[in-house]
């Protein structure tokens, strides 16, 4: 635990220092970088940043979720080997997966050679270097980690419940909203977390798929922390990124047990 | 459970170490920027075993050997231009002795005594090259382009392609308006911002990894590159011409230098002496495409390398090229200008 | 009930997450060196790797370290979700808390104050600052995971084991270990995953003494995907695809 709290604790205290040509970090505490961070700029770095990662979030549960039930449902003794061949292509190189991904998107690249050579368009598609292609790099990257934590909830979903459901009358929609979607709300919690926190930080999605047009979050820390050697600064945006993140945490939980009390009473 | 899975580690880990009673440089460099072949070759030599490890930015470079500082592991490093300009102004470097390289002389006169290192106390050049244009032939005719200005041209907008830096890109706009690339003021710096921000709509992607590939993929046709890239790229698509723009291209080069703190020095001095020598700079040139700045080297080359201007520009391309300077604290100035163009402000 | 559907869907989602790693593998024995043009068929870029030593090595030391650092974060990381869900002490919040902060700062900021830390103790460079360094990142990927599929758990299954007289250890190794397999197969997945891709963090804590593969290729693709690089990915993808065979194979034939 140690080697949780200790980094922490350095970042949150550099954060508070000024920055030093030779020697990083020097004294005066300051409430500057703070200060600086207040700046419009970089409150739309935020929120495009966090526009971009919430698509990517949504789009990996509408696809993990139904996924994940397959997955469940399929006779036991295949389903290690599934979740295997899963992460199997999770094991090359994920720098090396997204220029694959860009040699089928570019415009010389194998989508557009298919589509030309089957007559379907006749000039390029331009794909590359738009924000879509971000998106669907950052999907690609990290859907298993909407898949595996919803696996584990669903692996326990019993088939008997369902069937008790539907015996009792319920519709098919009916039993999703009241029994499935409530016993497998843990596990799209921790799969939401698992995708929404790493996309803010994938600044490298962004510079290969995107063309490095769009400032995330990401970047702005890594340039202040290695290009402008600004590590107080790169440590107050970090710790403010940290600090926005909890409470949009919060709120959802607090938003969360409001609608469970209704729910009960 | 946690602290005996730790100590079976240390204790592996140290038996490991234990192990290794020979020689040992530790060379710290890009990755695949040095043929293994002639570390191999250094090796059989020396008994010296050489120990390659990479890195990917000068400034995650910098940023580690600053921090290892007293108990660096590294005996020699290759920083490129300016960055040996900042890491002998902060002393984190040591002095190389001359008297024990016989090959010094060997290097280009017009590329060593300069400004970022007087006197190369403390650097010895390994490769160099220059940032100019590229121009895709089959889009736009190379002989209508001759001046980083003609990006500006409201044809090519939308088919841009820049490098990821800051220091490149603003280059570009500092030597448009007529400024040194190396400008430390302010208002310079936000004349050049001002001016790249009207080509900001028009550029179609950022990329300082490999800068041929934007062309390759199909997707520009006209903007910044790495002369070796350039010819690179042209293996591929040969109407990939490289420019020497009027205003003056951005002269780079990557330099061996000693950490401060080194343990091995005299093994870095073998190390850098065999370097020198002209068979060898040769093969390494040959393998990795850029230019040596061996001129005895130079020789030994194919006709057809040593005859290309991309490669080994003629005096009259190298007119208002400069050469990247440590900017010293201007750049906070640049990194704010540049994140507000990548924003889009 | 239909089973059609559900299989279809598995297998075009698979396709889908396939096809990037299949144009890898066939741009593999592609005789040109960029990807753009089909220079013919070729096992050049095979015979450049394995030539190439070091990066053999590198791979070597790359797996070791992920399994350890995988099987250690999961066994910390199950420790930890277990304590979170279980017991009630002080500073519990600010703990769960502190494992969103690891997944939140962003890799550059763990791994510049990672190093820092290390240099504060004096550890060397090498192996263990690596592993500790991994199992740091990946801690809270297997805690969420394991969480998840205990806030699922009935606590009357737990109730019940203690009134029927079952300790403990006994409550752990026939209830608790069982229901979170699932969950602890997934977090070492998850662990096995991000240790093999991590190249920031590595950046910073390793030393001379143990390169990781990461590391090597990170800068190798940047300037443009080496086919060596896509040569050494089929080679491990194909490598892992027959274990997976094998080990799916004895497993079926013990259950028989």
């Amino acid at each position: 635990m140690l080697l949780v709290l200790l980094p922490n604790l350095l970042v949150i205290g550099a954060s508070f220092m000024t920055r030093d040509p030779s020697d990083f970090l020097s004294l005066p505490l300051t409430l500057d970088n703070y200060r600086r961070l207040m700046d419009p700029l970089y409150l739309q770095v935020f929120l495009h940043s966090l526009y971009m990662a919430a698509v990517t979030t949504v789009l990996c549960l509408l696809i993990g979720y139904p996924f994940a039930w397959a997955l469940a449902r399929v006779d036991k003794r295949w389903q290690t080997l599934l979740m295997f061949l899963l992460i199997v292509p999770f094991w090359t190189n994920s720098l090396v997966r997204t220029y694959a991904v860009k040699l089928l998107l570019a415009s010389n690249g194998l989508i557009n050679s298919a589509l030309q050579s089957l007559g379907i368009t006749e000039a390029p598609i331009t794909m590359l270097y738009t924000e879509g292609a971000v998106i669907v790099g950052l999907v690609y990257l990290l859907l298993p980690f909407m898949i595996l934590p919803l696996y584990a909830v669903f692996e326990d979903l019993r088939r008997e419940l369902l069937l008790a459901s539907h015996d009792l009358g319920a519709g098919r929609l009916a039993t999703f909203f009241h029994v499935v979607l409530p016993l497998t709300l843990p596990g799209v919690i921790a799969g939401v977390l698992l995708v929404l926190l790493p996309a803010m930080g994938m600044f490298y999605v962004a510079d290969v798929l995107g063309g490095a047009k769009n400032l995330l979050v990401g970047n702005v820390i890594k340039n202040q922390f290695l290009d402008a050697r600004d590590w107080p600064f790169g440590a107050a945006a970090s710790v403010l990124l940290t600090l926005a993140m909890a409470v949009l945490l919060l709120a959802h939980r607090l938003s969360r047990r409001r609608l469970g009390e209704e729910g009960e009473t | 459970m946690k602290k005996v899975a730790l100590a079976a580690m240390l204790a592996a880990a140290l038996a490991g170490c234990s192990k290794q009673e020979e020689q040992v440089l530790n060379l710290y460099n890009w990755s695949e920027y040095m043929p293994q072949t002639v570390l191999d070759q250094f090796t059989e030599e020396t008994g010296i075993k050489v120990v390659y490890t990479t890195y990917d930015s000068n400034e995650a470079m910098y940023a580690r050997l600053k921090l290892l500082d007293e108990s660096s592991q590294y005996d020699l490093a290759v920083p490129s231009t300016y960055y040996v300009n900042k890491m002998r102004n902060e002393g984190l470097l040591a002095p190389i002795d001359r008297s024990k390289l016989s090959g010094f002389d060997n290097i280009d006169s017009t590329l060593v005594n300069l400004d970022i290192d007087p006197g190369n106390q403390y650097s010895v050049p390994y490769l160099w090259g220059t940032t100019g244009i590229a121009v895709n032939g089959d889009a736009i005719d190379p002989a209508t382009v001759t001046s980083w200005a003609d990006l500006w041209k409201p044809e090519y907008q939308g088919r841009i392609m820049m490098m990821n830096d800051v220091r490149e890109v603003f280059h570009v706009g500092l030597r448009v308006l007529g400024y040194s690339a190396n400008s430390t003021n302010p208002e310079e710096i936000e004349a050049a911002y001002s001016k790249l921000a009207e080509l900001m709509p028009g550029v179609r992607t950022f990329n300082s990894d490999a800068p041929r590939m934007p062309y390759l993929e199909g997707e520009t046709d006209i903007g910044m590159i790495w002369n070796g890239e350039a010819v690179m790229g042209a293996e591929d698509l040969p109407a990939l011409t490289y420019i020497y723009p009027q205003e003056g291209a951005i002269v780079w080069f990557d330099s061996f230098v000693i950490p401060k703190n080194a343990k091995n020095v005299e093994a870095a001095h073998k190390f850098i002496d065999f370097m020198l020598r002209p068979e060898i700079a040769a093969e390494i040139s040959t393998d990795i495409g850029y230019a040596t700045p061996n001129l005895p080297a130079r020789e030994l080359l194919d006709e057809e390398v040593k005859a290309d201007r991309a490669v080994y520009p003629a005096a009259e391309d190298m007119v208002n090229a400069e050469v990247q300077e440590d900017v010293g604290e201007a750049l906070l100035v640049y990194e704010k200008f540049w994140e507000m163009l990548k924003a889009g402000q | 009930m239909k089973t059609w559907l559900p299989r279809t869907y598995l297998f075009l989602v698979y396709a889908l997450l396939y096809l990037p790693i299949a144009v890898l593998v066939v741009y593999s024995f592609n005789d040109s060196r960029t990807a753009y043009r089909w220079g013919g068929w070729s096992l050049r870029w095979y015979e450049a790797l394995f030539s190439n030593h070091a990066m053999v090595q590198a791979m070597w030391n790359s797996l070791w370290l992920a399994l350890a650092a995988a099987t250690v974060s999961t066994l910390i990381g199950a420790l930890t979700a277990l304590a979170l869900q279980r017991y009630r002490f002080r500073g519990k919040k600010a703990l769960r808390g502190m494992l969103f902060v690891v997944m939140m700062s962003p890799e550059i900021v763990l791994a510049i104050s990672l190093l820092a830390l290390f240099l504060l103790i004096g550890l060397q460079l090498g192996f263990i600052s690596l592993l500790l360094a991994h199992v740091t990142f990946c801690l809270p990927f297997v805690v969420i995971t394991v969480a998840a599929r205990l806030n699922g758990l009935d606590q009357r299954l737990l109730e019940a084991a203690r009134d029927l007289g079952a300790g403990e250890f006994t409550t752990m190794r026939t209830i608790l270990v069982p229901v979170m397999m699932p969950a602890l197969l997934a977090g070492w997945l998850l662990g096995f995953t991000l240790s093999l891709d991590d190249v920031v963090v590595s950046t910073f804590v390793s030393g001379p003494s143990y390169e990781i593969l990461p590391l090597r290729i990170y800068s190798m693709v940047r300037v443009g995907l080496k086919p060596e690089v896509n040569a050494l990915g089929s080679l491990l993808l194909v490598f892992s695809l027959i274990m997976l065979v094998i080990s799916q194979l004895i497993l079926m034939r013990s259950k028989r």
